[in-house]
């Protein structure tokens, strides 16, 4: 019970935050010099794409976990942050490519961050159909853990491979400075704070439906 | 017994079921020959084609040939639950996971015997370098495909839809592989110096040896059957 409080917590943090956030993007930041109102997406993209990581990032966590401990939870975790994961590498790709077309004339360019992007969609996505294979569960939880972890494990070389092809996506957020205007900064965090409470309400959402699930099924089939 | 000889003796066992059958290599250099012919007739018969689609069209062929090979590495066992067997005997799992990347290993190998000759028969025209320089990355991706592909193969072999799941959960993570294969093999095929070809070697080297590490560790967990 206290999860679902919980989650019904974050959800109304991201029903609050995530209109602020679209308010400044739109009344508050300034107007980019050269690209305009194209350059607003960044505003989304960039936590898109965080969150994305973090979800890949917590189900290679939870993939080592259910192998040692062997616990449902762990499973439940898994699935529930490669689902969010996925969803939000196509939205990450959809955002990019709008942002694309009129500021590189194309909607897809084979650079490292496009690629390792597109590729990561692949590894996760791929998980989700091999969860939608296996039936017995004990099975569909040690499989998908070993492919979270070599998925998650496949990221850094697929992003030095990715590096054969030349880069022309901007960095704006470097080690020694952020290529920003403060107000822009500003807004950036608070969509950066929207994103990652809708991240969270959606992540325990799933987390308590997927343990819900099996506890129906267990009651429907009982083991022995 | 000691694990060589564990590992030689599950080699030699595979070996043998494929020897007296010859269903994996027969249907591994047929179909391979077969995507050759057709990326020939796709390219435009009669027009030759350059190093770097060269290089594409080979990988293409060995990648979808080979998925066919692993794909029966691991459906034969557990046809008859041998799988079950196989975990009884002394043998540990690592064992059983190198012999069967070995078995995959030699099975690619030999099947490379026929598609890159066929190969320079329908796109040679153009090439200068010898067919001798392929040799390290032919083998390099061999390695890297039989260590990651052993793994998932035991995974998609658990599942009710083994040939279909393997291409889709081994592909994605042999991209970088090939990424760097293709890159080499223009580069060989262009007869540009050896040197040239190592800043591509030594990563699928690297990629070998971290889905080596990855699949050992892994790969008990994936063929135990609970």
């Amino acid at each position: 019970m206290t999860l679902t409080n919980r989650s019904s917590l974050f959800a109304g943090a991201a029903a609050l935050l995530m209109p602020v956030a679209i308010g400044m993007i739109f009344f508050y930041a300034p107007l980019e010099k050269t690209m305009g109102s194209v350059q607003k997406i960044f505003y989304f993209h960039l936590p898109l794409a965080f969150s994305a990581f973090l979800s890949f990032f917590v189900a290679f966590v939870a993939g080592i976990m259910y192998l040692r401990t062997r616990r449902q939870v762990w499973d439940a975790r898994l699935a529930a942050s490669v689902e969010i994961g996925v969803v939000f590498t196509t939205l990450v790709l959809i955002t990019g490519s709008l942002w694309g077309k009129p500021i590189w004339n194309t909607y897809w360019t084979w650079d490292p961050r496009l690629t390792t992007s597109l590729i990561l969609w692949f590894i996760y996505a791929s998980c989700l159909i091999l969860r939608s294979a296996v039936e017995e569960e004990g099975k569909r939880a040690t499989y998908c853990a070993v492919m979270a972890i070599v998925g998650f494990v496949d990221v850094p070389i697929v992003f030095f491979s990715a590096r054969l092809w030349r880069s022309i996506h901007p960095v704006v957020i470097r080690s020694d400075s952020v290529g920003l205007e403060s107000s822009m900064l500003i807004t950036l965090l608070v969509s950066m704070l929207a994103m990652l409470a809708f991240w969270i309400g959606l992540y325990k959402f799933r987390v308590s439906l997927q343990l819900q699930e099996a506890a129906a099924n267990e009651l429907l089939n009982p083991k022995d | 017994m000691s694990s060589l000889h564990q590992i030689r003796f599950l080699l030699c066992k595979d070996l043998r079921v494929e020897l007296r059958k010859k269903e994996s290599l027969v249907s591994m250099a047929f179909f391979g020959a077969l995507i050759l012919v057709i990326l020939n007739i796709a390219t435009g018969i009669g027009k030759q084609v350059d190093a770097e689609t060269g290089a594409g069209i080979l990988w293409v062929a060995v990648m979808f040939s080979s998925v066919l090979g692993l794909g029966r590495v691991f459906a034969r066992e557990k046809e008859n639950g041998c799988v079950a067997a196989l975990l009884i005997s002394p043998a540990a799992p690592w064992e059983i996971y190198v012999a069967k990347a070995l078995v995959n290993f030699t099975l690619m190998v030999l099947s490379e015997l026929v598609l890159v000759p066929v190969f320079y028969v329908l796109f040679g025209a153009q090439l200068q370098g010898t067919p001798l320089t392929l040799v390290p990355i032919l083998l390099l991706v061999n390695l890297g495909f039989s260590v990651t592909g052993t793994l998932i193969s035991a995974i998609s072999a658990g599942t009710r839809r083994n040939e279909v799941l393997l291409p889709i959960l081994l592909f994605p993570l042999l991209l970088p592989l090939i990424a760097f294969a293709v890159k080499a093999t223009s580069a060989a095929l262009a007869a540009r110096p050896f040197a040239e070809l190592l800043d591509q070697l030594e990563p699928m080297a690297a990629f070998c040896v971290i889905f080596a590490v990855v699949g050992y560790l892994l790969f008990p967990f994936a063929i135990r059957e609970d």
